[in-house]
């Protein structure tokens, strides 16, 4: 996809969008509500025109071409199954449409079944199936035909927890057992660190980073990136040196310390610098603490303990510590303690 | 705990409606129960009697009517709901533009204009067409019922496309459905219903009417609404009642019928 714009009026709905997806490949598109992923994927689909821009599949433009000339297939947010037709007429329906010979829909539509595990339901009209099975119902029709791309537009947001979990694994295996190119629509952070490849975070119409999960979430190149996904710690400092790839920065703390910064770039002065809660550490103030803050409120989570810390500049700060021991986690509120990091967790955010 | 607001505490309420559900339905009854009164009058009970049904079925001239009003009705219809589901289609399966709603509007004008003006209109084209064709058949009234039934017929063939989900015609488009194939296999199937009311909708319509048959109808094309009203103007017997009281019926078993097909519909 090459510089895509999409105007609806005068709102910019899709604001200069460029992506190459890979065949074979799980991609995400993950932002916001209202940040323009549905758009997007209804041009890639074939229900609205760019305003600019061209789209390619293995090299040939299909901006133009209409839906059922694309071979693309979505599983649409409602899943929009045919009411009026049986669980084995709608996963038949696409391959009907081409023309395939019936003893080679009843085939392909007896596998998809077994694929998604709907066996003993093929008679049944699709409005007699639970949300899952309609769900799954959904992803074997779309299927069936064996797109070159297969289009998501948050297909799990009506399912319950469980649920959702149990459909991200099957998604998963489903991608991988059909090599079919997934590109998963969602604005679940975690949905889309579970199951892609790779991801492109986009806010208003545009794509802010594209990169692999871990990418993603270690090492956003942005402010809006990284509050977007995950809880983070943002921090000010100024940069000391840059060597290759690595930049030193020191704290408002005076503590100098290794930070990464995103490709292109090349930090200098002030800038602001991210970490993880979970790559932070409280301990009793020592040489090795990078920073120095009283605690302001302890939140006990199960799993986890959040340590909300004032450093001495006031900024706040987050640690999160696994509770490896049962019991309190031997802080009070009002101590002071030093914050320790994990080696290269720090990421420097473009401007 | 306050009541909940009920409008049936309201004072002379029940009353009201009581005289309302009276006035509406008294004279239907009257008109049946004297269908199968055994004497000659209207107004007078003398006994109970089948003859007046029979005598009906007797008459040839009835029966010629009903066949020529049920004929009339069923090609009207025909007519006007397969124009209705097109403009249907083509003022809702389309993006807003501007000009849009003045065309809900014509298609609907029908409706307020006055059923005489129609009429006397239709006759007076109609009589032009007659001297340059010399065609005089049933095919005037079969088009000018259809032309009046069309909006009766589109009103809920309109209200069925719109309340459907327009992501179904983009699921078959996107499953290589030509836009003909997505009409065939899910527009039409799932339209159905609403089609088949706006047709009995249009065939009750265009039975019943009196105004502009009278009017464009040629010599011997009497229907049953209109031979009845020649009727009236001579002497009235229960024979009257009697036709009347088996068009109720109709009436009655057609909007049944239609109720339990769409009620399957539903619950399928
Ligand atoms: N057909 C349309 N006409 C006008 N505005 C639209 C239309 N479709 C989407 N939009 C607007 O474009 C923006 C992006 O919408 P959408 O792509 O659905 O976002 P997302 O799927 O990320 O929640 C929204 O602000 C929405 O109001
Ligand atoms: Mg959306």
């Amino acid at each position: 996809m090459q510089n895509i714009v999409k105007d609806f009026g005068h709102f910019r709905a899709v604001n200069d969008v460029t992506l190459k997806i890979a065949s074979n490949e799980f991609f995400t598109l993950l932002g916001p509500s209202g940040c323009g992923k549905t758009t997007l994927l209804r041009m890639i689909a074939g229900f609205e025109m760019p305003t600019k821009g061209s789209i390619l599949l293995d090299g040939a433009g299909i901006a133009s071409l209409p839906p059922n000339q694309r071979p693309i297939n979505t599983v649409f947010q409602n899943y929009a199954l045919f009411p009026h037709m049986t669980v084995a007429d709608n996963i038949g329906f696409g391959l009907k449409m081409l023309g395939r010979p019936k003893a080679e829909i009843e085939k392909t539509v007896a596998d998809m079944i077994r694929l998604v595990r709907l066996d003993g339901r093929e008679k049944n009209l699709v409005t007699q199936l639970s949300g899952g099975q309609q769900q799954r119902v959904a992803l074997a029709r779309a299927l069936a035909p064996q797109p070159k791309v297969l289009l998501l537009d948050e297909p799990l947001s009506a399912l319950d927890l469980k649920l959702r979990k149990s459909m991200q694994i099957e998604l998963k295996r489903l991608q991988m057992e059909t090599g079919i190119t997934f590109v998963f629509v969602t604005h679940d952070q975690e949905e889309a660190l579970t199951m892609s490849d790779r991801i492109a975070v986009m806010s208003e119409g545009q794509v802010r980073q594209i990169g692999s999960p871990w990418e993603i979430y270690d090492r956003p190149a942005e402010r809006f990136v990284a509050d977007f996904i995950g809880e983070t710690n943002f921090l000010t400092a100024e940069v000391v040196s840059v060597s290759g790839d690595r930049a030193r920065v020191r704290l408002a703390s005076g503590a100098e310390i290794p930070a990464s910064f995103p490709a292109n770039t090349t930090p200098s002065g002030k800038v602001t610098v991210v970490v993880r809660p979970e790559h932070a550490r409280a301990a009793p103030v020592s040489g090795a603490s990078v920073l120095r803050g009283t605690i302001h409120d302890i939140v006990y989570l199960g799993t986890d303990t959040h340590l909300h810390v004032v450093l001495e500049d006031g900024t706040p700060f987050m640690v999160r510590q696994q509770n490896a021991r049962s019991g309190p986690c031997g802080y009070d509120k009002g101590e002071t303690l030093g914050i320790e990091l994990s080696d290269d967790v720090a990421q420097i955010l473009r401007d | 705990m306050a009541r909940q607001f009920s409008v049936k505490r309201l004072p002379g309420f029940s009353t009201i409606a009581m005289i309302c559900f009276i006035g509406l339905y008294m004279p239907i009854v009257t008109l049946v129960v004297y269908a199968f009164n055994a004497g000659t009058s209207i107004a007078v009970w003398e006994g109970f009697s089948l003859r007046w049904f029979y005598s009906a079925w007797n008459n040839t001239q009835v029966v010629d009517a009903s066949i020529r009003s049920l004929q009339i009705a069923f090609c009207a219809a025909i007519v006007a709901t397969v124009v209705a589901t097109m403009a249907a289609i083509a003022t809702t399966r389309t993006a807003q533009y501007r000009g849009l709603t003045f065309k809900y509007a014509f298609i609907n004008l029908p409706l307020l204009v006055p059923e005489i003006v129609t009429a006397v209109a239709l006759l007076i084209f109609f009589s032009q067409i007659k001297v340059y064709t010399g065609y005089s058949g049933l095919g005037y009234l079969i088009a000018a019922h259809a032309a009046f039934c069309i909006p009766f017929a589109y009103l809920p063939i309109r209200a069925r496309l719109e309340s459907m989900d327009l992501t179904l015609e983009r699921a078959a488009a996107d499953l290589y459905a030509t836009p003909f194939q997505a009409f065939r296999y899910v527009t039409l199937p799932l339209l159905w219903p609403g089609i088949l009311a706006g047709m009995i909708l249009g065939f009750v319509i265009s039975l019943d009417d009196v105004v502009i048959t009278e009017f464009v109808k040629s010599g011997g094309q009497d229907t049953l609404p209109t031979y009845m009203l020649g009727q009236l103007r001579r002497v009235v017997t229960p024979e009257m009642n009697a036709i009347s009281t088996v068009f109720l019926l109709l009436s009655f078993a057609i909007v049944t019928i239609f109720f339990f097909l769409s009620r399957n519909e539903k619950t399928s």
